[in-house]
């Protein structure tokens, strides 16, 4: 089943060699009155991972959202592999926030839940998501229930239901944001070495600068209301990234480069009263 | 609890119970056998309509009415509750009627439901179904509105059609606000039953307690209430039990 995916992008990203796997083209969102963001342009590459950070309300999650084809632009236009996305499709898989993990289905039915959306047969589930479970680390914890595990577990669970599928795209929104600070830095070395295994195109929304530098290969600040595209910036750090990357001084360079970009917009931010 | 205190709590709530049925037995002794039975009197009267087989008859004929009056309550109402909270002119075109109705007390309707469907089974069992498919509705509506609108994400997100929407989310979320619903709908049809036995065909457990009544025999009249008593505390036992069973996330918050 594997095989058969892997050829399938190679075959895609060799038709149109020079065609990125997302492409963002003068994309802008708009609710009722209120302008999110506007006139972002932005191409992702295969198995790029690219970082979007900005200040609260800014339209991080939304875009992210549009990529997914959960939700529509409002004006531009976004591709994936050539297609325009008018909804969610195969190939794309997201993991959320609070996890997004059905309460009354155990860790194994959750990790499954894609595959059988996906109208798999019942042996080539299984196998898959013994394969994701180890792979995430939740061996022997198939059968606990979303509320009987930690934060962290849960998040490892939602992270291994979204790779069941094959994505070859893989959205984050603020993956880590909801689990503490040390379980937090586990999870991100263990995806970074996750991708290393399976790398595919990732596109994952932070408020960590950290996180951001030490994960993406370019990293999206937006900012401005509504926001826009201020910056990109290339993170030059070699891969695999480890524990050792958060102690070269090339790292601290970029952590305080885009620090001071976002900066004066973060205080800006926390000092705006709504009107 | 510590153990030393669930037994003075057991010893606590026998002794209630006993003190209790010396009042009742005291009291039946001392007043006029028109107004009050004592204790012993009220179970040899119970035993003598169980042992006639009248009283399993009326129990019976009691629970035949109640059971199909709350069946038609849950099937309604967990499927008109589940419509009402996907679709949402529905629910905005019917909300003030089902407010009202949920808001009258029920017991109103029944000379209007006599007078224009008489003394047949099928009234008395459009009354208890009255008395319950408010809580029923209710409770699945606000359940359903209530599901997390990650989990639709999370849905959508992995290609779900509607359908697929409906088993893997709608469904086992409402579950347990639905059980919720249920405890409620089987104490509120228990007064429907009864309300229907009284002012429709007299039938069942409350014409045994107007027979009594009318006869003056208050032995027999609060032998079938006892029994309508200790048919509400299992009901409401049984309710609860149910909404523990389905409800082991619902505290969950990620």
């Amino acid at each position: 089943m594997r095989a058969a995916t892997e050829t399938k992008s190679e075959r895609i990203s060799a038709s149109a060699e020079a065609q990125p796997r997302i492409r963002i083209s003068r994309a802008g969102m708009r609710y009722d009155a209120a302008q999110v963001f506007r006139d972002i342009d932005l191409d992702i590459g295969n198995r790029e991972v690219v970082a979007i950070i900005g200040p609260s309300g800014c339209g991080k999650t939304t875009l992210l959202r549009c990529i997914d084809g959960l939700l529509p632009l409002t004006s531009g236009e976004l591709r994936l592999e050539g297609e325009p996305v008018r909804g969610p499709r195969e190939g794309v898989a997201m993991v959320f926030q609070h996890f997004g993990l059905f309460p009354w289905k155990t860790v194994a039915q959750n990790v499954a839940y894609g595959l059988k959306l996906a109208g798999r047969g019942a042996d080539a589930i299984a196998a898959k998501v013994a394969e994701c479970i180890e792979l995430v680390g939740l061996a022997g914890f198939e059968h606990y229930y979303p509320w009987q595990i930690s934060g962290g577990m849960q998040q490892r669970c939602g992270l291994a239901r979204a790779l069941a599928v094959e994505p070859r795209v893989l959205l984050m929104d603020e993956p880590f944001g909801a689990v503490d600070a040390q379980t937090r830095e586990i999870l991100q070395f263990e995806l970074l070495k996750i991708w290393e295994m399976r790398p595919t195109t990732m596109v994952f929304v932070t408020h960590s600068i950290e996180e951001a530098v030490l994960m993406g290969d370019r990293i999206v600040v937006l900012k401005g209301r509504p926001s826009t595209v201020h910056e990109v910036v290339e993170v030059d750090l070699p891969r695999p990234r480890e524990r050792r990357t958060l102690t070269l001084p090339r790292f601290a360079q970029l952590r305080e480069h885009v620090w001071s970009t976002l900066m004066a917009e973060a205080l800006r931010a926390e000092y705006e009263v709504r009107k | 609890m510590r153990p030393q205190r669930t037994w003075l709590r057991r010893i606590t709530i026998a002794s209630s119970l006993v003190l209790g049925a010396v009042v009742w037995q005291v009291a039946g002794q001392f007043a006029s056998d028109a107004f009050w039975a004592p204790l012993s009197a009220t179970l040899a009267s119970l035993v003598g309509v169980a042992k006639s087989g009248v009283l399993l008859r009326q129990a019976l004929s009691s629970f035949e009415l109640y059971l199909a009056g709350l069946a038609v309550a849950v099937a309604v109402g967990a499927l008109l509750g589940m419509l009402l909270a996907r679709v949402g002119w529905l629910r905005v075109a019917l909300e003030d009627y089902i407010m009202m109705l949920y808001a009258t007390p029920m017991v109103a309707l029944i000379p209007f439901i006599l007078s224009i469907m008489g003394f047949g089974f099928a009234p008395k069992v459009l009354v208890v179904f009255l008395f319950a498919v408010f809580p029923m509705l209710y409770n699945t509506i606000e359940g359903a509105r209530s599901v997390r609108p990650e989990l639709v994400e999370v849905a959508r997100s992995f290609h779900s059609g509607e359908w697929r929407l409906w088993c893997d989310v709608m469904i086992p979320h409402t579950l347990p606000f639905m059980m919720t619903g249920l405890r409620q709908a089987i104490a509120r049809g228990l007064v429907g039953m009864v309300a229907a036995e009284f002012f429709l065909s007299p039938s069942g457990l409350g014409q045994m307690i107007m027979m009594g009544s009318q006869n003056f025999d208050t032995a027999g009249m609060l032998a079938a209430i006892l029994l309508i008593v200790l048919l509400g505390v299992g009901l409401m036992d049984l309710g609860r039990w149910l909404e523990r069973r389905f409800a082991p996330w619902r505290a969950y918050q990620p």
